[in-house]
């Protein structure tokens, strides 16, 4: 293990993590809200779906990418249909969100599949990338990875420091008292489903137009699912599911520079890596007392019942 | 803001459930014909299509009956879970190990006879299905530690192993490298119900499903187990053994799923091959949440979607329209019985006929 | 609940007969059961000339995606161009039980010929066929047959040789990486033509595999290239469908082989040339034979000499000396004097597998499962 099998391990972790960095997050602004929605899986495939077929016709990959958030968006307000206006189970809700939309995904798609659209190149920062490690690590990447840069601080900022935030909160745990202070928890469920699915798709956009230009059938091989690990890992707090998502996406590239490097472990149990560490962080969370039940936000999953 | 607003029934809609089940089909078969139109394909057309594939024939019936097995048995299963609020998404995973164990019993005897080596090749599939969902009901239990979480992953690792098995020790020589185990001596394969080619998978779902019935509504643990799924802070007060309860629920679910695994495994292919994953699992948690979690609809929710399974193949064949079809229609059932479900317990009611002149005075 | 089982009840009932009695839509191709026709002779076929015939196809994995079954359908698209014969496909279709019940349905309604396309179909396609002894069933990449059920295969092996000798005379690192999609034999052959044909014109070539356990996930391939292009390798090639390797090779500036099309549209800069498949003559004689009334039940595993395989035209970053290499190895192939797997080969651990002056036999090369010298990686 030396800086050369070391360093560009850590830029793929990078690049490999954004795309699940997203997705963490906008599943955060959800769930902390109060709203458990397990469609990630299903809107990212929509999202990169919409970001490659936009930027595909105006040759504008930024369109792309908001295309690829709106859509997720609008896919993620099925589920608030479902939950916050029909009172359905949000678990089950989110499961036939991630079977509809990866169905419309790959079947939208499939007239796609073997072309190229226009996306984000490498755009190393001037002076930065030439630091030694850091430089190449974390300057030499794209847009979409600075803009993820940005975006734990900013989450924590609202959440802490704003208004908005602080009603969002209440939402996802005491969605009663702050009905009772004049707040309005259904409508701020709706924003945080809207907000954070159009993180979501921002991740899914990521792939198709940043990590590849490419769009395939199951572009986004259950990476919406580790975001929803994440969330829980993360404690719910956005600067551990940075480290989360680099982690992850390291190891997915790990697997596959340690098969580079000739060992003789079989590939299937180097691929078993990323799903095993997803259980193993979520074990060690748990031990040290952390995690599941105690830092989830209290009404999360609970629907508000309408008001007589 | 808006008009109507939804008020609680005072008792659940009974007759009506049937009727909103049936509109949400009618809106999804009308979203998926929408869907269809706009890519140029005749709407109706493939409506008939689907329903000729699924049960347009005898054969396609025997078809749509030898799908529903596996879906039937996960899906049964999933239903306990779900009771108990214990969200197992981990049936596709449970049946991969299923598959495992059964084949590992036959690889480790291959010379008993019919009668000892199926129900061997059974026990072991239940009991490895079963194990692999007792680890993440132990882990939710101990250390509470999210079970949507936990299966879901193991469901990728479980397929993971299978194929590590196929493609490295459980490899046949004589399959030219090809990742699949020896094919079966005929003592380990579930066979044909004489007449047709049904096997005896289904003799297995119709014991299952009445002994299911008799656990849930006879027995006190099946008592206990509905009751459990308010919560846990009830069941403790009636002193209800609640953490033992998930396990076995899960140990349940996870046995059922084993045995799906086992069927799919001996009666259909004959060997051990990566491609006896083809999503029952997940299906499984769908048909479980149309059946409202009993098992007498499960049956009718199962043959529904391995019929929609059947079907779409018959859509590709004639229509060339993309395989994905099937999931956008399970999706859109989902979510529409779901909002459906809705109608059961609230309805609509306009803001006019409520005591709030101020706000009338306003619009 | 009561009327709720009264009217399943009904339900159930109402479709049972509906499917009993209807039998009079089914196509009328439905053939007789086996103990019927147990003719010793080997008879062939019927030939059918008078209505449009319809000729089938079964893939494993979408057509979309530029890559094997991508390339299966450009000979459907041949076969379409026919007069007299109307052609379908099912895709995505998982080998086992689903596959079984696609080809059953695809005999049921009358196809003709019915092409499966992927390994794990032979089983299905063996029991399908001996329930319609009518109908023409061929095999892809396998090695059961009947009476009305042929194999056939394309030696692809050769024209990764040719790529290989392109890439071992373009390293400059020695370093060559090959993103490969499943440890299975036509894989794995692959590998070792690709490297034979890299270290007969550079022997210090050595050639890293990856296994991405994928055939079209561009993100996963993508980043398994970038792994090898991460210790060093400068020449890229896959097995894979999608063209994600080879965009990572662009984007390093490296270069890059593509597979089963011509990808060079991916990476215009980099792309040396590709292994490709032409199925599209091999499932046109098949048809002509079917019509004639003269197919009989074959193993075909045809190679660069039929056209069944190829090789993408040799970009222009390609010197001409190397161009010309190329032409005349190729020209040996196609003449035959020249066998891609004659000794001596050693395997990794160096040990003589084919002793000089021996070939290896197709059986051998059908089941192979060890990689040849110069190729650093496992086969699990």
């Amino acid at each position: 293990m030396n800086a050369e099998f070391l360093i560009p391990l850590l830029a793929a972790a990078v690049q490999s993590g954004t795309p699940i960095l997203f997705a963490t997050l906008g599943e955060m602004f959800t769930e902390k809200a109060g709203v458990l929605n397990l469609g990630v899986e299903g809107m990212m495939m929509v999202g990169a779906l919409a970001a490659f077929t936009t930027s595909l016709a105006t040759g504008s990959p930024w369109t792309g990418l908001v295309a690829g958030g709106l859509a997720a968006a609008a896919l993620g307000c099925l589920h608030g249909l479902a939950c916050l206006t029909f009172q359905g189970n949000q678990v089950v809700s989110g499961l036939a969100l991630t079977i509809l939309g990866t169905g419309l995904a790959n079947y939208l798609g499939t007239p796609y599949i073997g072309q190229t659209a226009p996306g984000f190149m490498a755009l190393p920062v001037p002076g930065l990338s030439q630091i030694p490690v850091l430089g190449r690590v974390l300057f030499s990447q794209d847009a979409l990875v600075y803009l993820s840069f940005a975006l734990p601080g900013l989450f924590w900022l609202f959440w802490q420091r704003t208004r908005w935030g602080m009603a969002c909160t209440a939402a996802g745990e005491h969605p009663a008292a702050a009905e009772a202070a004049g707040l309005n928890p259904v409508a701020l469920r709706w924003a945080a489903i809207a907000a954070g699915g159009f993180l979501v798709g921002l991740g899914g956009a990521y792939l198709s137009l940043a990590y590849t230009h490419l769009w395939t059938n199951g572009m986004s091989s259950g990476r919406g699912w580790i975001a929803v690990a994440l969330v829980i890992f993360a404690f719910w707090r956005p600067g551990r599911a940075v480290f989360g998502a680099y982690l992850f996406g390291g190891v997915m590239a790990f697997q596959l520079r340690l098969q580079a490097s000739g060992t003789n472990l079989p590939s299937s149990l180097l691929l078993m890596l990323p799903y095993a560490l997803t259980v193993g962080v979520l074990l060690f969370s748990a031990m040290r007392g952390q995690g599941g039940s105690s830092d989830a936000p209290e009404a999360l999953g609970i629907n508000v019942e309408p008001r007589e | 803001m808006p008009f109507w607003k939804a008020v609680k029934r005072e008792e659940p809609l009974r007759w009506g459930s049937f009727f909103i089940f049936l509109a949400a089909m009618g809106l999804s078969l009308a979203i998926s014909c929408a869907l269809l139109a706009v890519q140029g394909r005749p709407p109706l057309a493939a409506l008939s299509i689907l329903w000729n594939g699924a049960f347009g024939q005898w054969y396609a019936v025997e078809d749509t009956l030898l799908k529903a097995v596996p879906i039937f048995l996960c899906s049964l299963g999933v239903a306990v879970a779900f009771r108990m609020q214990v969200w197992n998404i981990g049936a596709e995973g449970q049946f991969a190990l299923g598959a495992v164990g059964a084949t590992w019993a036959v690889l480790a005897m291959p010379g008993l006879p019919a009668w000892l080596m199926l129900p061997l090749m059974g026990l072991c599939a239940a009991a490895a299905g079963g194990l692999w969902a007792v680890i993440p009901a132990w882990l939710r239990t101990r250390l509470k530690v999210n079970e949507i979480i936990t299966t879901l992953m193991l469901n990728y690792i479980g397929i993971l192993f299978l194929d590590w098995l196929v493609y490295g020790p459980w490899k046949d020589p004589s399959s030219f490298g090809f990742p699949m185990t020896r094919e079966f001596p005929p003592a380990a394969v579930v066979g044909a119900i004489p007449g047709s080619r049904l096997h005896w998978g289904l003799a297995v779902c119709l014991a299952a499903a009445v002994a299911m019935h008799l656990f849930l509504n006879r027995t006190r643990m099946g008592y206990e187990i509905k009751a459990c799924g308010q919560g846990r802070n009830p069941a403790r007060y009636a002193r209800m053994p609640y953490n033992f309860l998930v396990l076995f629920v899960m140990g349940l679910c996870g046995a059922l799923a084993g045995l799906a695994g086992f069927l799919e495994t001996s009666a259909v292919t004959g060997r051990l091959q990566p491609s006896i994953m083809v999503g029952y699992g997940y299906t499984a948690i769908v048909v479980a949440w149309l059946a409202r979690l009993k098992p007498g609809a499960i049956a009718w929710a199962s043959v529904l979607l391995a019929a929609l399974r059947v079907g779409v193949e018959n859509l590709q064949l004639d229509l060339q329209v993309p395989a994905a079809f099937g999931g956008i229609m399970e999706g859109l059932i989902l979510l529409t019985v779901l909002a459906g479900q809705f109608f059961r317990n609230y309805r609509f009611k306009t803001r006019r006929t409520d005591a709030a002149p101020a706000k009338e005075a306003e619009s | 609940m009561k009327r709720l089982a009264l009217l399943s009840l009904a339900l159930v009932l109402s479709v049972l007969l509906a499917a009993c009695g209807d039998s009079g839509t089914q196509e009328k191709q439905e053939a007789a059961p086996a103990a019927e026709t147990t003719a010793p002779a080997a008879k062939a076929p019927e030939a059918s000339t008078d209505k449009d015939m319809k000729v089938g196809f079964v893939y494993v994995s979408p057509i979309g995606d530029a890559g094997y079954s991508f390339a299966h359908d450009k000979g459907r698209l041949v076969v379409e161009q026919m007069p007299g014969v109307t052609t379908s496909y099912v895709e995505s279709v998982p080998e086992g039980a689903d596959s079984e019940r696609v080809i059953l349905n695809m005999a049921r309604k009358g196809y003709k010929i019915i092409f499966t396309t992927s390994y794990g179909y032979m089983d299905p396609t063996l029991k399908v066929a001996q329930q319609f002894p009518d109908t023409v069933f061929m095999h892809c990449s396998g090695y059961k047959s009947s009476e009305n059920m042929g194999n056939y295969f394309g030696r692809i092996y050769q024209a990764r040789y040719l790529t290989g000798i392109v890439a071992g005379a373009m390293t400059k690192s020695n370093i060559i990486g090959y993103a490969a999609a499943f440890p299975i034999p036509e894989v794995i052959r692959g590998i070792n033509a690709f490297t034979l044909g890299a270290r007969s014109v550079n022997p210090k070539a050595e050639v890293r595999v990856v296994w991405t356990k994928t055939w079209y996930d561009p993100a996963t391939e993508k980043e398994a290239a970038k792994s090898l292009l991460d210790v060093g390798a400068d020449v890229i090639t896959q097995h894979q469908d999608s063209p994600g390797p080879m965009e990572a090779a662009q984007e390093a500036g490296k270069w890059g082989i593509g597979y089963n099309s011509d990808m060079s549209g991916f990476a215009p800069d980099v792309v040396l040339t590709s292994a490709m498949w032409n199925w599209g003559p091999l499932y046109s004689r098949v048809v002509d034979e079917v019509r004639a009334g003269t197919w009989k039940s074959a193993a075909l595993w045809e190679g660069m000499d039929a056209d069944v395989v190829g090789i993408a035209p040799l970009s222009d970053k390609v010197p001409a000396e190397i161009k010309a290499k190329v032409e005349a190895v190729k020209a040996d192939i196609v003449a035959g004097k020249l066998h891609v797997f004659s000794g001596p080969i050693n395997d990794q651990s160096g040990a003589v597998k084919i002793p000089e002056g021996q070939a290896m036999s197709d059986q051998d090369m059908l089941g192979m499962t060890w990689f040849v010298q110069g190729v650093v990686g496992t086969t699990e």
